[in-house]
């Protein structure tokens, strides 16, 4: 029971674990390597399942691709577009929730609708909103006298567009964790900070700021994850489209083009490979990083 | 039925948590296991239950080896320090667990799980949550949870060590009532002399995983088998002071002090430790005193009066009649009847009295 | 501790205001769903419709079988969620209960793997299921999804909090360590098992990259699925298109509504952590 292993310990673990490690291996482990591999078949035989060439040609032709650099730089707008203005508003919203008001749960509640709902059927119902003639949208625009905006057809909105969506989609989750962390607080540092004379802006910045920042650092890290990964709005927003003029053409969106369009089994792993390098260098800053230079209580 | 145990040693890594362990609990008696922390204890409790299995030796339960028994084949209840209540399940449920667990039909479980909720006295709390109750119920919970499934053997660990004071108190006289009324042999595990000489039938004291005596409780107090047994029981604690023989007949010098003392036993040593109970001194006048010392300290709890006496720089605590005179600061002469001076063997501890068989020594002796 | 720097009444409007603000796309969903054709493309805006056109739902149905789709997402959802629910629960009782050799090696490797994006695994999966002939079939919208590191995670965490004497307590009484798992185990863990379990349903209600790869079928499609299908064969009758949104939205609602109280901490433990 509390004793050492034993061959024994060890075939009883391993039944238990059985059910659980077969999926995860064949679905989970399995690919991992498996999907490093394909990114090198520069040659390859779907069908029949033969590789007759390895290579890092994959690599290199995807990075000569404009598409590629393009959807890197979209992903990147949209990370920048959509990560600082959720923290920023979900920020200020969880404060205003945790300043003792009455009704905390009944707005919690409400911003957090969204994250629980289908990301293709907001996407359709924000389509609508966006309609350049009916949409509610324009609708409002028009009461500061702005003219009505192709969201969904012009270029040079339709990156807008899915910020506004994504935002709207994604701040009750922040709420959620910004509270959770406010709570975490501990009362006595504002009492201390109070006893030293420090106003209240003062107090949200030498005590809210700082305990804080561990909550802030994981929700920007789990944030710009995410944001990285970005593919249903886009379909659901734009018919199954990237944009218009591939304006909101993502990594994820080319690695399906490249995997379930064009068939390019190559092209598509080499691309989600370069994926998971994004992926994987903020998760090992956030473990590196977030253990320093963030103050834990 | 007995229990017998037969060289019973466990070995954790490098450490002996029980070294070569014998002895024999005889049907229907509570055994206290006493012992200071890490003494093994516990260890041995797990042996018993059967949750952890020994290095080497045997344990018997009357005629059977069941050694290799799982606990859960070895039909003994337990009862657990936390309690180990299922804290999801109602006091009913949880006292029909382990007849369940044996496939008992639902009726009948529930009939046997309300009789022993009486027994213990919990009749109307059946339909709680364990979270509900008090630590006190809640150990009574357990003891009917222990004891339903009419076991051969009662373990309890450290029941009482939760509890506060006085509950302490009324619990260890239920526990009593309980195992005499069901007549089941029980072993309880404490490191609390109190407890354990109170309760039970029989007294097995360890350290360091070995047992150092095992015999009734007031056997073992008043003629405790090494200074380490002494030491352990009694509060205030037994006083050591160590003596030289001298020249003169029956005259032993005091350690650290001028005094010589009187004894009339011979022991045919040079130095040796005696061992002086607080309750067994008083206050005398000169001709009848041991030893003369300063009262340097004086406190009255409920009816005792327990002084300090500094002899040179020995000190010795003494309870004593409230009713006497004395005062801080005050000389006085203290006394002991000789009968009452235990003499312990300054190297290894051992009693120089005990030659003499008693149950637990034969016991030992037994396996040995 | 903003009390002094905003006045009370100042959040109460910001907080309303930031309400309306979430609460507006459901609310022009559900208004235009019940709206007739001639009022949809009203301006100004109706909000309120003159005739309640609850036909557009059933006129939604005729027009693509979200019946279909709904029994689909019911059925994929629930057999996933049953089946990770018994994979994580004796997993988490392995790492947790029993020591073996490799357990933290093999507990390490699979904590690794929750840092690759399941994007990445799209493609290999992709094969592996085809050489299986597993496309296009129940199993492949199902299987893949029956065990979560990040379930048996959060499971191993919780049971290692439950006390190790309640474990010998059952083995005095009787309890084989199988049943201890199912009866004992199992049952204190609810509250964390029913918070993962939730957020399972609501990831796999809502799933789409996923089923629009391996199916092809309009058979086997999922309600998001089928609603991103519907918006090519619904044309621009956003009516319908919205009540077939409301279809797809309101059963995660409603289990919101029921069961917030463990979605919402289930959120803010994820958060904590970090």
């Amino acid at each position: 029971m509390m004793d050492k292993p034993t061959w024994k310990s060890t075939l009883r673990a391993f039944l238990y674990l059985l059910p659980a490690l077969l999926i995860l291996i064949v679905f989970n482990i399995y690919p991992i390597i498996k999907s490093f591999l394909m990114s090198l078949y520069t040659d390859y035989d779907f069908y029949n399942d033969v590789v007759y060439e390895y290579g890092l040609s994959n690599f290199s032709d995807i990075f000569q691709d404009p598409n590629f650099i393009k959807a890197i730089v979209n992903t990147t707008v949209f990370v920048i577009g959509v990560v600082p203005v959720s923290i920023v508003l979900s920020l200020a919203i969880a404060i205003m929730l945790n300043s003792k008001i009455k009704a905390l749960s009944f707005f919690r509640t409400i911003y957090f609708l969204p994250f629980v709902t289908s990301v293709v059927a907001v996407a359709i119902v924000w389509g609508w909103i966006f309609h350049s003639d009916y949409g509610l949208l324009n609708y409002f625009l028009g009461f500061f006298g702005i003219d009505p905006i192709e969201w969904l057809t012009d270029p040079t909105y339709s990156m807008p567009a899915l910020i506004i969506l994504s935002v709207w989609k994604g701040l009750g989750f922040n709420i959620i964790i910004f509270l959770a962390g406010l709570q975490n607080i501990n009362k006595q540092y504002y009492l201390a900070a109070q006893v030293d004379g420090a106003s209240a802006w003062h107090r949200f910045l030498s005590v809210t700021i700082p305990l804080l920042s561990p909550t802030m650092f994981f929700i920007s890290i789990i944030s710009i994850i995410n944001a990285f990964k970005v593919f249903d709005e886009i379909f659901a927003l734009f018919n199954g489209r990237p944009g218009p003029a591939n304006s909101t053409l993502t990594v994820v969106y080319y690695v399906y083009q490249k995997f379930y369009e064009e068939w390019e089994f190559g092209l598509a792993s080499a691309a989600a490979f370069v994926l998971f390098i994004i992926v994987f260098l903020f998760t090992l800053i956030q473990l590196s990083l977030g253990k320093k230079f963030v103050h834990y209580q | 039925m007995d229990v017998y145990l037969d060289n019973l040693t466990m070995e954790f890594q490098d450490i002996k948590a029980v070294d070569r362990l014998s002895t024999t609990i005889k049907d229907g008696q509570l055994v206290s296991l006493l012992g200071p922390s890490g003494c093994g204890k516990s260890t041995t409790l797990m042996l018993l239950a059967g949750l952890y299995k020994p290095t080497s030796g045997d344990i018997y339960f009357g005629e059977q080896n069941v050694t290799k028994l799982d606990a859960e084949k070895r039909e003994i209840g337990m009862v657990f320090q936390n309690y180990a209540l299922y804290p999801h399940l109602s006091v009913l449920k949880n006292i029909m667990f382990p007849l369940r667990m044996q496939k008992v039909p639902k009726k009948e479980a529930k009939e046997r799980a309300i009789e022993m909720a009486e027994l213990v006295q919990i009749g109307h709390l059946i339909d709680r949550k364990p979270g509900q109750l008090s630590g006190g119920q809640q150990q009574r919970v357990a003891i009917a949870r222990a004891l339903v499934k009419k076991p051969k053997l009662l373990l309890l660990d450290e029941p009482l060590s939760n509890l506060d004071a006085r509950l302490r108190l009324e619990m260890r006289e239920e526990i009593r009532r309980i195992q005499q009324e069901v007549g089941i042999t029980a072993i309880f595990v404490t490191h609390d002399q109190e407890e354990a000489l109170s309760i039970s039938d029989r007294v097995m004291l360890m350290k360091n995983g070995i047992l150092q005596q095992d015999s009734p409780p007031q056997d073992m107090y008043r003629n405790p088998i090494n200074s380490f047994t002494a030491s352990f029981l009694g509060n205030p604690p037994i006083n050591f002071i160590k003596v030289t023989k001298t020249d003169q007949q029956g005259k032993y010098k005091i350690m650290n002090s001028s005094q010589l003392i009187h004894l009339a036993k011979d022991i045919d040593m040079g130095q040796i430790q005696l061992g002086l109970r607080p309750e067994n001194i008083y206050i005398t006048n000169k001709e009848d005193a041991l030893m003369t010392g300063e009262v340097v300290h004086l406190e009255t709890i409920g009816r005792d009066t327990l002084i300090r006496v500094k002899i040179d720089d020995v000190t010795i605590r003494a309870l004593i009649d409230p009713a006497t005179d004395i005062h801080v600061g005050e000389r006085c002469h203290i006394g002991i009847k000789q009968e009452h001076i235990r003499y312990f063997n300054i190297e290894n501890g051992a009693n120089l009295e005990r030659g003499n068989s008693h149950d637990g020594q034969a016991n030992m002796e037994k396996h040995a | 501790m903003v009390k002094s720097a905003l006045s009370r009444t100042t959040i109460y409007i910001l907080l309303s205001l930031g309400a309306v603000l979430m609460l507006l796309p459901f609310v022009w969903m559900i208004s235009t769903s019940l709206k007739a054709p001639n009022e949809v493309m009203a301006m100004p805006p109706v909000w309120v419709p003159s005739e309640w056109k609850f036909e557009n739902f059933t006129e939604a149905l005729k027009v693509a079988p979200f019946d279909r789709y709904f029994i689909n997402s019911v059925i994929v959802t629930i057999v996933s969620t049953i089946g990770e629910l018994i994979t994580t629960i004796l997993a988490a009782y392995a790492f947790s209960r029993i020591q073996f050799f490799g357990r933290d090696i093999a507990f390490a490797v699979l904590l690794g793997t929750m840092m690759v994006p399941s994007e990445v695994l799209l493609i290999p999966n992709f094969v592996t299921l085809s050489n299986l002939g597993w496309i296009d079939t129940y199993s492949a919208l199902i299987v893949p999804w029956t065990a979560s590191v990040f379930a048996i995670f959060l499971l191993r965490q919780y049971f290692l909090g439950i006390p190790k004497e309640l474990s010998f307590a059952a083995k005095v009484d009787g309890c084989s360590e199988f049943k201890f798992l199912w009866y004992v185990m199992a049952p204190l863990a609810k509250p964390a098992l029913i918070t993962v379990e939730l957020l399972k349903v609501i990831n796999s209600w809502n799933a789409f990259l996923w089923p629009i790869i391996v199916t092809n079928s309009q058979e086997l499609r999922t309600l998001p699925v089928g609603l991103s299908a519907f918006t090519t064969e619904a044309g621009i009758k956003y009516e319908l298109l919205m009540a077939a949104s409301s279809m797809v939205i309101f059963p995660m609602l409603i289990l919101f509504f029921i069961m917030q109280k463990y979605i919402v901490a289930g959120v803010a433990r994820t958060g904590l952590k970090g």
